[in-house]
C-alpha cells in the first residue's frame, strides 16, 4: 500500500469507528436513563416486605390458580393477605406492565394480584432479538417468576447470564405493581 | 558465462536516456484505482467494528462472561469480513485485475487465509467460553448446549470444520504434497463453508437481528460477493467462450515438448486482450477437457488469432502437441497485469528463462519505448536451448532492441539467477543494464529463478513499482 492509501484508509477507518462509537454511546446513555427513571419509580413505590408465611401462602395460591380454581385461589390468597395485614390497600386483578426496551428486544409482563398477594406473573413479550436471546429469555423467565412469587416483590436478584432479560422483566413488573398500588 | 549479444540495434546505441520526470500516466491512473480498492477493503473491517460499537458494544465488557462474548462477536465479524474479501479477491473482478494483477490479488488472498481462520476459530472459542461463564457450566456442556438448543448451530459448526480443512489442504498443497485438482475441489467447499455459516449469523446473534440496519448491510455484502462470483467466475467466461468460438487453428513444434498453438475465433478484438496477459484454457479433447491451464499469450493478440506457446510439463498437458485442428477451446480471461498497463518508466528491460519467454515475446511486439531504450535478456543453460529465439531476434531487429542471451549453469548453493562465472565476476543486473533506474523490468520464469532476479533488482535500488513479474512452477 502506498503511504497515501494508508493515510486515507486510516482516516476513513477512524471516522467510521468513531461514528459507531458515538451511536453506541447514545444507545448506552438512553438505556441508562431508562434504568435511572425506573429506579426512581421503584423507590417511590411502596413495596412491603413480606413474611415467610405470606410468601408460602402465595405459592400455595399460585398452585391452586394453576389448577383453575380461581375463586378458591383468591380465597386462599385472601387468607394469606389477612395474615400479613399490610397488603390490604392493594387492588386485586391483573395489571399489565410497561413495555421496556432492551438491547435484545421489548419486554413486557402482566401481574395478577389478589388481596394483596402476587399470585401470577405472565410474560407478554420476551426479549427475542436473536435465537440466543430467545434461549436466554426462555430459561430466565420461569426462574424470575418463581423468585418474584417467593419474594412477593420485583426486588429480586438478576439472573446471571440473563442481565438484560432480568432487568427488563423486573422493570416491567415493577410498573405493573405500581399500577396495582402494590 | 556465454554471452550472445546479437547485433539487433542497427545504429541505435543508447544515445539519450530519457529523463525520469513524472510517472507514467497509466501508472497514476492505476494507482488511484488500487488506493481506492485498498481503502474500501480496510474500511469494510472498520464498518463491522462500528456496527458492534453502535449497538452499545463498548459497554459490554463489564464481566468476564461479557468480555469473552463481546470479543467473540467482534472476532466473528472481522473474520467473516476477511472471508468475504478473500472471495472477492478470488472472483477475478476486472477492476482488481487492472489495479493489482491476478498474481498479486491471489497473493493477498493467500495471506488472508490464516488470519481469517484464526479469527473464526477465536470467535467460536470465545463465545463458547463467554456463554459457559454466564451459565456456570463447563465448555463441553456449553458446546453441546449450543449445538442442540440454539438455532442453526449445527450448520455453523459444519462451516467451521470445512474451513479448517480448507486451510490445512492449502498449506499442504503449497508444499506440493497434494494433487492440484484434489486441492481445488476441496477449495470449492469454501463457498459452502461461508454459505452454511450465514443462518446462525442472522438468527443467533442479536447484532444482526430482524429490523436492524446492520442486518441489511450484512445481507447486501453477501449479495454483492455472491453476484460478483457468479458473474465473473461463471457467467462471463461461459458467455465469452460461446461468443468467440475459439478453435485450434494450428500447432507448431518449437522444441521437443514445446509447441505454439494458434487459435482463431470470432470478434477476437472484442476480448480486449493485450500482450503479456494469460487466459485459463480448456481444450475440449479426449483426456484434456477436465483440466484447465493458465497459459500466457506468446504473440500480440489480434482479430485474426491468439497464440500461446506451452511446454507440456505434467499431467495431461503432455498431450497438447497432439491437439487436432478444429478442437473447441473454452477459456477464462484475459487476466494479468504483466502488460503495458503496469508501466511506470520510459525504458524497458524484459527478462525471461525457459518457457517464460512466451509473454516476453508478446510484450516485445507492442511495448512502448524510445528508440534504443529496450533490452531483452534471455537466460538458459546453453546457447542452444532457448525457445522462440529466432522470432525474438527478428522482432528485436525490427524494433531496435538489444537482445542478450545469457547461458551457463547456476552455481550450486548460491541463490542467483546468473551463471556461476558471472556471479564470480561480480556481474549483476545493474552491470548488465546500466540504465536500470529509468527502466520497467518485466521478469518471467520459474518461481525460484524469478525471485532471484527480483532480489537482484531490488538490491540494485529499483523500487517495487518498476518490477513486474509472472512466475510459474516447475
Amino acid at each position: 500500500m502506498r503511504a497515501r492509501a494508508v493515510a486515507l484508509a486510516t482516516l476513513a477507518s477512524v471516522s467510521i469507528v468513531g461514528i459507531g462509537w458515538q451511536l453506541g454511546t447514545q444507545a448506552i446513555d438512553a438505556s441508562q436513563s431508562l434504568t435511572a427513571s425506573s429506579g426512581g419509580t421503584a423507590i417511590a413505590a411502596t413495596v412491603t416486605a413480606t413474611t415467610d408465611a405470606a410468601a408460602q401462602a402465595a405459592v400455595t395460591a399460585r398452585a391452586a390458580a394453576d389448577a383453575a380454581a380461581a375463586a378458591q385461589a383468591a380465597a386462599t390468597a385472601a387468607t394469606a393477605a389477612a395474615a400479613s395485614a399490610a397488603q390490604a390497600a392493594a387492588e386485586s386483578g391483573t395489571f399489565t406492565g410497561a413495555v421496556v426496551q432492551t438491547q435484545f428486544g421489548n419486554m413486557q409482563v402482566s401481574v395478577t394480584v389478589a388481596n394483596g398477594a402476587i399470585i401470577e406473573v405472565t410474560p407478554l413479550q420476551l426479549t427475542n432479538r436473536g435465537g440466543r436471546s430467545v434461549d436466554i429469555s426462555n430459561q430466565a423467565a420461569p426462574i424470575l417468576r418463581s423468585e418474584v412469587l417467593a419474594a412477593q416483590s420485583a426486588k429480586v436478584q438478576n439472573i446471571s447470564g440473563a442481565t438484560y432479560t432480568s432487568e427488563g422483566y423486573l422493570r416491567s413488573l415493577q410498573s405493573a405493581l405500581d399500577t396495582a398500588g402494590f | 558465462m556465454s554471452l550472445d549479444t546479437r547485433t539487433t540495434q542497427i545504429g541505435t546505441a543508447p544515445v539519450n536516456t530519457p529523463r525520469v520526470t513524472s510517472p507514467h500516466p497509466a501508472y497514476k491512473k492505476r494507482m488511484r484505482l488500487a488506493d481506492s480498492l485498498q481503502i474500501l477493503c480496510v474500511a469494510s473491517v472498520a464498518i463491522v467494528v462500528a456496527i458492534f460499537l453502535a449497538d452499545g458494544g463498548a459497554a459490554k465488557f463489564g464481566t468476564a462472561a461479557d468480555a469473552f462474548t463481546s470479543l467473540g462477536i467482534v472476532a466473528g465479524l472481522i473474520g467473516t469480513d476477511l472471508l468475504l474479501v478473500m472471495l472477492v479477491l478470488a472472483a477475478r473482478l476486472p477492476p482488481i485485475d487492472r489495479a493489482f494483477g491476478h498474481d498479486q490479488a491471489m497473493a493477498v488472498h493467500q495471506s488472508l487465509g490464516k488470519p481469517a481462520l484464526y479469527l473464526i476459530l477465536g470467535h467460536a472459542a470465545l463465545l463458547i467460553t463467554g456463554y459457559a461463564l454466564a451459565e456456570n457450566v463447563n465448555v463441553v456442556a456449553e458446546t453441546w448446549n449450543m449445538f442442540t438448543t440454539l438455532p442453526d448451530m449445527p450448520l455453523a459448526f459444519l462451516g467451521l470444520g470445512l474451513m479448517i480443512g480448507i486451510v490445512i489442504t492449502s498449506l499442504v498443497v503449497v508444499r506440493r504434497k497434494f494433487r492440484y485438482e484434489a486441492w481445488h475441489a476441496v477449495h470449492l467447499l469454501a463457498y459452502l463453508s461461508v454459505l452454511v455459516a450465514i443462518p446462525h449469523q442472522l438468527s443467533v446473534g442479536g447484532l444482526l437481528s430482524e429490523g436492524a440496519i446492520a442486518r441489511y448491510y450484512w445481507l447486501a455484502l453477501y449479495a454483492m460477493v455472491a453476484s460478483s462470483i457468479i458473474v465473473f467466475r461463471f457467467l462471463l467466461p461461459v458467455t465469452r467462450s460461446l461468443r468467440h468460438r475459439l478453435v485450434v487453428d494450428r500447432v507448431d513444434a518449437v522444441a521437443p515438448g514445446v509447441v505454439s498453438i494458434t487459435l482463431t475465433g470470432r470478434k477476437l478484438d472484442k476480448l480486449r486482450a493485450t500482450s503479456g496477459q494469460f487466459f485459463v484454457w480448456r481444450f475440449w479433447a479426449d483426456g484434456l477437457w477436465w483440466q484447465a491451464h493458465p497459459f500466457s499469450l506468446s504473440s500480440a493478440p489480434s482479430e485474426r488469432g491468439l497464440r500461446i506457446t506451452v511446454r507440456g510439463l505434467g499431467d495431461a498437458s503432455q498431450q497438447l502437441p497432439q491437439l487436432k485442428r478444429g478442437t473447441r477451446v473454452s477459456f477464462e480471461g484475459p487476466y494479468g497485469l504483466f502488460t503495458e498497463n503496469a508501466r511506470t518508466s520510459p525504458r524497458v528491460v524484459l527478462i525471461a528463462a525457459g518457457i517464460g519467454v512466451a509473454p516476453i515475446r508478446s510484450l516485445l511486439e507492442t511495448v512502448s519505448f524510445a528508440p534504443g531504450n529496450a533490452t531483452v535478456l534471455i537466460r538458459s543453460h546453453s546457447l542452444g536451448d532457448t525457445y522462440l529465439v529466432d522470432e525474438l531476434t527478428d522482432l528485436c531487429r525490427v524494433r531496435g532492441v538489444e537482445l542478450r542471451i545469457i547461458a551457463g549453469k547456476r552455481p550450486s548453493g548460491v541463490s542467483t539467477w546468473l551463471p556461476a562465472d558471472a556471479v564470480r565476476d561480480g556481474i549483476s543486473l545493474r552491470t548488465i543494464v546500466p540504465e536500470l533506474e529509468s527502466s520497467d523490468i518485466y521478469i518471467c520464469g520459474p518461481r525460484p529463478w524469478t525471485d532471484a532476479v527480483v532480489r537482484d533488482a531490488r538490491s540494485g535500488g529499483i523500487p517495487k513499482k518498476q518490477i513486474h513479474y509472472e512466475r510459474f512452477d516447475g
